[in-house]
């Protein structure tokens, strides 16, 4: 019986292919709105994140995120290293500056001084060169991004430079860090380097980085850390945590979910519809197999199936667009880091396949209540 | 009753009627009818008379609201509803005046459905309707899809589906109204050959009294009851096809 259901909705194939395109078109839109979302968050949090080497954060108690910069006295590096449980402290410089490349591109950059001594905080990950050449002073490494916009169309290779508050700083690699939020080019320098670019600032120290102890739980740490007094400490998670939160917060994923939900009704009203229409129309039919004996389980199983198929295409289809699109886009070099989280693939494929549920139940009870005598009419 | 009696169906007292108040009718007003195993019953009569009805009843598709109906010793409504299915499943098959063929399925897997619904694996149930529908005259239509079928051949494929099976009891609702009178002739003489089997019974009802030669009763209904019985050699071209030993509906 079940076959005989496939081959029904096979035979309709304007409604067959009306609710499969349907499910596609909204699972894409879910799936590519949440990934925009998911990938914004994530950005927020990503230059956190990948300081894998360091397992807390200190920063001036009123941080939120990594874009919030509050120089720090330091003073607070010799506390914080004085705790007991400390590995290593090391600190991490974050400043913005005016950058101009030799063609005369303008725009603004963050740099990130990086302890000569212990180079904590180097990206791990690089597309060219080396990330510890960078110790050499006016050297820094650029993300792809930044490359892309101060040398366009120009291949990945270090030797170019560009101008910062009047040093020339030589570009020595590209590194392959996550992209950041703000969409400005990251460069990482020594700590002498930025410290110079940063002249007449008393601003030495944006953040403490420091490793807890083997043996030691970070938060145990944080919290001696924070018993000193005028320090937030935070551990990597909860520091990257609390930056997707507070951009989070602020509004902007409401504008993605509500795309996502019309998203949702849409593709689940238009194929619910189609389907119920689909079942209404086969109506004698339908009667006719209840006269000779098909039960109303069997019917419902039927029903299950042609939906599953319906949404199974659709989501395969969905997906597969949502995911070739994802990759197209991640070749641009600041839209990198844009990603398709399998959860959220699976989660918009679950959510639109229960709201549609709705409308194979109603098809089901419309098949229950069908009057098998009926067919005589 | 015993499995020796001679009734395939018992109608005694059924009453029937639809909607309430001002719209209430009484269809059935305590319809008496049987029909005996190896017999080819008509059931004729007045267009509303409650035809539909009574046929619909003995199927155990509509519940009454007074009387007894019993195929072949069952009293179909005592059964729980999943085993009232199973009955009909196994024990009935049926003719429509609309055919109701599956317009997604071929002429064999149409015939077929009534084995699928019974769990038959599809290639042995196609196998089974393909050899039906070529004795009753279908050979080279076997794959043809409804649409590419005539009146007459959509109505063959329709009697196949009620066949296939070996059903005891066939019910027709004007299985010829739909076609020409050449065409209807010729459906219903593979009716009477096919379907009649000592064993089993087959209620025909019908306006058209060009085909009441075939009958072996005609019983006459009238404004929901059953006022005569008129029980009648078959003239058709009928005995000879039909065997005394179960198995196939087609052994001749
Ligand atoms: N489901 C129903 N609801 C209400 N009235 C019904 C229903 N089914 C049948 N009737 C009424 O019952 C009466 C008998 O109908 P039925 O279909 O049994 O007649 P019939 O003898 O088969 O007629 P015909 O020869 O035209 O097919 C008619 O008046 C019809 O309107
Ligand atoms: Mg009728």
């Amino acid at each position: 019986m079940n076959w005989v259901g496939l081959q029904m909705l096979r035979n309709d194939r304007a409604k067959f292919a009306a609710m499969i395109v349907a499910v596609s078109m909204a699972v894409f839109l879910m799936q590519n709105q949440a990934a925009i979302l998911a990938t914004m968050l994530s950005m927020t949090a990503a230059q956190i994140r990948e300081v894998e080497d360091a397992d807390l954060w200190v920063t001036e108690p009123d941080v939120e995120c990594f874009d919030q910069v509050k120089a720090m006295r330091d003073i607070q590096l010799m506390r914080v290293r004085g705790v007991p449980g400390i590995a290593w402290a090391a600190p991490l410089l974050k400043i913005d500056a005016i950058g101009r490349s030799e063609g005369g591109r303008l725009n603004t950059v963050t740099v990130l001084g990086i302890d000569d001594v212990s180079l904590a905080g180097l990206p791990r990950r690089m597309r060219v060169g080396r990330a510890d050449a960078i110790r050499e002073l006016d050297t820094a490494i650029i993300d792809p991004g930044g490359h892309q916009l101060f040398f366009p169309g120009e291949p990945f290779r270090p030797g170019r430079s560009l101008r910062i508050r009047d040093r020339r700083i030589r570009i020595v690699g590209i590194s392959d860090v996550a992209a950041p939020f703000t969409g400005l080019p990251m460069l990482h320098t020594s700590r002498s380097t930025a410290a110079a670019l940063n002249l007449g600032e008393q601003h030495m120290t944006s953040f403490i980085l420091a490793r807890s102890a083997p043996g030691t739980p970070p938060e145990q740490v944080c919290q001696r850390i924070q018993a000193l007094g005028g320090l937030r400490a935070r551990t990597t998670e909860q520091f990257a945590a609390d930056a997707m939160w507070f951009y989070g917060s602020q509004g902007v994923p409401m504008l993605f979910m509500v795309t996502i939900t019309i998203g949702l009704i849409v593709g689940a009203a238009i194929t619910g519809q189609t389907f119920l229409m689909f079942i209404k129309e086969n109506a004698r039919p339908l009667s006719m197999l209840k006269v000779v004996g098909t039960t109303d389980r069997q019917l419902g199983i039927m029903i299950l199936l042609q939906g599953t198929v319906v949404l199974a295409l659709g989501s395969c289809f969905g997906s597969g667009i949502a995911a070739a699109v994802c990759n197209l886009v991640r070749t641009q070099p600041f839209l990198r880091s844009l990603y398709l989280p399998w959860q959220i693939a699976l989660g918009t494929c679950l959510a639109l396949a229960s709201v549609t549920g709705v409308a194979l139940y109603a098809s089901f009870r419309h098949v229950r209540g069908l009057e098998p005598a009926s067919v005589f009419r | 009753m015993s499995a020796t009696d001679s009734t395939a169906v018992r109608c005694t007292g059924i009453r029937k009627h639809f909607g309430e108040d001002e719209a209430r009718v009484e269809v059935l007003r305590g319809v008496d009818y049987t029909v005996r195993r190896g017999e080819l019953s008509f059931l004729v009569g007045p267009s509303g008379c409650g035809k539909t009805t009574l046929i619909s009843v003995i199927a155990g598709l509509l519940a009454t609201d007074a009387g007894q109906v019993h195929l072949f010793g069952r009293d179909l409504a005592g059964m729980p509803n999943d085993e009232r299915i199973l009955f009909r499943r196994t024990h009935l098959g049926f003719v429509f005046q609309q055919y109701n063929l599956l317009q997604a399925l071929t002429a064999a897997e149409n015939a077929a459905i009534p084995l699928l619904a019974a769990g038959v694996r599809r290639r042995e149930a196609v196998d089974r309707a393909t050899a039906l529908l070529e004795r009753l005259g279908l050979s080279g239509k076997t794959g043809s899809f409804p649409r590419q079928l005539s009146g007459g051949q959509q109505q063959r494929v329709a009697l196949a589906r009620a066949l296939v099976h070996e059903p005891r009891l066939i019910i027709c609702d004007e299985p010829t109204a739909a076609l020409d009178h050449a065409t209807g002739e010729a459906v219903m003489e593979l009716l009477a050959s096919a379907a009649v089997h000592p064993d089993r019974a087959v209620i025909v009802v019908t306006h058209d009294n060009r085909v009441f030669h075939f009958a072996d009763v005609i019983a006459q209904m009238d404004d929901g009851r059953i006022v005569g019985v008129d029980p009648r050699r078959r003239s058709g071209p009928v005995p000879e096809t039909v065997s005394p030993t179960p198995p196939s509906p087609l052994s001749a």
